[in-house]
C-alpha cells in the first residue's frame, strides 16, 4: 500500500495522535489500535538495536511516526553537539518519519547534560545561536523540523522578546515549523501572568506543523507542566480557540507520567478530534 | 563573554548549588524568594531525572537494598558523576565502580559485582540485532576446514566474573522467578553470561570452561584456540552439545571462515 507523505512510504500525520509509551507497546503489537499516528521520544530508539527499535518498526509500517527529540538543547550557546545529532541523524534515516521535533530549550553546558528542558532568555543574541542550530540540525537532516514552546517556571530579565515573538522569528528565519503545545501556553500564561489567547494571536498559523495536548498539575501558585493527567478544562477551551484559529492541524496527546490504560489516552484523543471538528464546522 | 553563555553559565552552576540572592535578583524577573523556590523545580527535575535512569538500569540492585537507601545512592551518585549525555540509557556506566568505593554501600559484599552485571544487562538491551544464522553457509565449510572457522557472538553477549554467585543472585530477583528464593554463597567464585536470545536479556551461570571457550571467541581465536582453552579446564568439555544450544539461544549467531 502506497500512501501520501514521505517518499519512502510512512505517511503524512492527520487527525488526532498519541504518545506511544513501553507500556501500550504489546497493544500496539497485538491489536492495532485506531489512532491517526504515534509520537515517541527520539532519545529513547538511539540504541544500535533491541526490543524498542524493533517495536518502532512494526508500527512504522501501520501508522505514521513521528519523533520528537528533548535532549537535542538547540538553545545552548555551546551549539549542538556532533554525536547526539548524529545519533538523531541514524534514527531518522532508519524510521523516515512523518515528522521531526524538537523544544525551544537549552540542556548542555560544558561536557554536562542537565536532562531538563531548561528555558532560554528570549534576546536577539540568543534568537541568532538558535536560528543557527536549527538550520545545522535541518542541513544534517535534510528535512525541515518543528520546534516547540516549552512551559517555564522563570523569565529571564534579559529577554527582549515574548515567547511566541521568538518562536515566530525562529520559523521565519530558520524555515523550521512551529509545535504549538497548548497546555505549555496555559501553563506559561499561569505561571507568567499574561493572557493565553492573545498570545496565541502572536503565533503565525501558516508555521504550525503539530498541536500537543496534555496534563498539568497544580503546586500553590504555580501550574507544573508533568504530562500526568487528562488535559485540563481551560486548556480544552484554549484548543478550540485555537482551532478556529488555525484549522486543521495534527494534534497529540502526550502522557508521561503515571501513564494510564490506552483507552484513557484514545478517550482523550477521541475528545481532541471532536473539539477539532466541531471548532471548524 | 557572551551574554547567552554567561546566563547559561550562571545557570547551571546554580543546578549544583543553591541559586544565590544576587543571581535571582540579577538573572530574573520577581521577588528573590519566589524566583528561589521556581529555581529549585529545575534542580529538582535534574536530579529526578538522572535518579529514575539509575533506577531503571539497576532495578536488582535497588531491589536487594530497598527503595529509600536506593534513591540515597542514586542521589550520591549523580552529585559525584553528574550526566553528560542527552540519551539517559548512557547513563550510570559507573555506578558499581562508585558503590564498591561507597562506605555505605560496601555491607552488601556482592553489590557492586551486581551492578556490574546489570550494566552489561542495560547494555544488552540496546545492542545491534545480528543477522540470522545462516545454517547453510555453515553447512558448506569442509569438516578439514571447520576447526578453523572463528565463532561470532552476539553483539548483546558479555561475560562477567564474580567471587559472588552473580547470576544466581540476578535471577531470584527477577519478577518472573518462581522458584525458591535461595542463593547459595559456599560454592565460590562463578562466571556469568549476558545473552540476548530474541529482544529479551538473559543471564546464566556457566562453568570455567564454558567461560574459556567464549572468552576467547570473544577475542576473535578460532574453534581450536577456544577448545583448547576450554578442554585445558575441563578435559570433558563438549563442544558438539554447546554450539548446539549457544547457535539455538543466540550466544553464537555467526562464523567467520578463515581470512574473513
Amino acid at each position: 500500500m502506497s500512501l501520501p507523505g514521505t517518499p519512502e512510504g510512512n505517511p503524512a500525520v492527520r487527525g488526532v495522535g498519541i504518545g506511544l509509551r513501553a507500556r501500550h507497546y504489546r497493544e500496539f503489537l497485538e491489536s492495532h489500535p485506531r489512532t491517526g499516528w504515534l509520537e515517541v521520544h527520539s532519545e529513547n530508539y538511539f540504541g544500535d538495536g533491541g526490543y524498542d527499535l524493533h517495536v518502532l518498526e512494526h508500527v512504522r509500517s501501520r501508522y505514521p511516526i513521528s519523533l520528537h527529540g528533548v535532549a537535542l538543547s538547540l538553545g545552548s550557546a555551546d551549539g549542538v553537539r556532533e554525536g547526539h545529532l548524529a545519533k538523531l541523524k541514524r534514527l531518522v534515516d532508519r524510521i523516515e518519519p512523518a515528522l521531526v521535533s524538537e523544544h525551544l530549550c537549552w540542556a548542555t553546558l560544558g561536557p554536562r547534560h542537565f536532562n531538563d528542558l531548561l528555558p532560554l532568555p528570549y534576546t536577539r543574541e540568543a534568537l541568532d545561536e538558535v536560528v543557527s542550530h536549527v538550520t545545522r540540525v535541518q542541513d544534517t537532516l535534510r528535512r525541515r523540523i518543528l520546534i516547540e514552546n516549552v512551559s517555564s517556571y522563570l523569565q529571564f530579565r534579559a529577554s527582549e522578546l515574548s515567547e511566541f515573538a521568538f518562536l515566530a522569528e525562529l520559523a521565519k528565519r530558520s524555515g523550521c515549523g512551529i509545535l504549538l503545545d497548548v497546555n505549555n501556553v496555559f501553563v506559561n500564561s499561569v505561571n507568567h501572568g499574561f493572557d493565553p489567547e492573545q498570545a496565541l494571536l502572536e503565533i503565525p498559523g501558516e508555521a504550525i506543523g503539530e498541536i500537543h495536548l496534555a496534563g498539568h498539575a497544580a503546586a500553590g501558585e504555580l501550574l507544573i507542566d508533568d504530562h500526568g493527567s487528562r488535559v485540563a478544562p481551560q486548556v480544552w477551551r484554549l484548543y478550540e480557540k485555537a482551532c478556529r484559529r488555525f484549522g486543521a492541524v495534527p494534534t497529540l496527546i502526550e502522557w508521561d507520567t503515571s501513564i494510564p490504560p490506552l483507552d484513557v489516552l484514545l478517550d482523550e484523543a477521541a475528545m481532541a478530534a471532536r473539539l477539532s471538528q466541531a471548532a471548524r464546522a | 563573554m557572551r551574554e547567552l553563555a554567561a546566563l547559561q553559565a550562571r545557570f547551571g552552576a546554580a543546578l549544583d548549588a543553591p541559586l544565590s540572592e544576587a543571581d535571582a535578583l540579577e538573572i530574573f524577573l520577581g521577588a528573590p524568594d519566589q524566583v528561589k523556590s521556581r529555581f529549585s523545580i529545575y534542580r529538582g527535575n535534574t536530579i529526578a531525572n538522572a535518579a529514575k535512569a539509575i533506577g531503571a538500569a539497576y532495578p536488582v540492585v535497588e531491589r536487594i537494598v530497598g527503595v529509600e537507601f536506593f534513591a540515597g545512592l542514586a542521589k550520591a551518585y549523580r552529585s559525584r558523576v553528574p550526566a553528560i549525555d542527552g540519551d539517559l540509557n548512557e547513563y550510570g556506566a559507573f555506578f558499581a565502580a562508585f558503590l564498591a568505593d561507597f562506605p555505605p554501600a560496601t555491607h552488601v559484599p556482592y553489590l557492586a559485582d551486581v551492578a556490574r552485571l546489570e550494566w552489561l544487562v542495560h547494555r544488552a538491551r540496546y545492542a545491534a540485532d545480528p543477522a540470522p544464522f545462516d545454517r547453510a553457509r555453515l553447512a558448506a565449510v569442509s569438516p578439514e576446514h571447520q576447526l578453523r572457522l572463528r565463532p561470532r557472538l552476539h553483539p548483546a553477549c558479555h561475560l562477567l566474573h564474580s567471587d559472588h554467585p552473580i547470576a544466581r543472585i540476578w535471577e531470584v530477583h527477577q519478577d518472573t522467578f518462581r522458584g525458591e528464593f535461595e542463593v547459595d554463597f559456599s560454592r565460590g567464585p562463578a562466571h556469568a553470561l549476558v545473552f540476548r536470545p530474541r529482544f529479551r536479556v538473559e543471564v546464566a551461570q556457566i562453568t570455567d570452561a564454558e567461560a574459556a571457550f567464549l572468552a576467547s571467541s570473544l577475542e576473535g581465536g578460532t574453534l581450536e584456540t577456544a577448545l583448547a582453552a576450554a578442554q585445558a579446564r575441563d578435559a570433558s568439555f563438549d563442544l558438539g552439545r554447546l554450539l548446539i544450544e549457544w547457535v539455538g539461544s543466540s550466544v553464537i549467531v555467526d562464523f567467520k571462515l578463515d581470512g574473513e
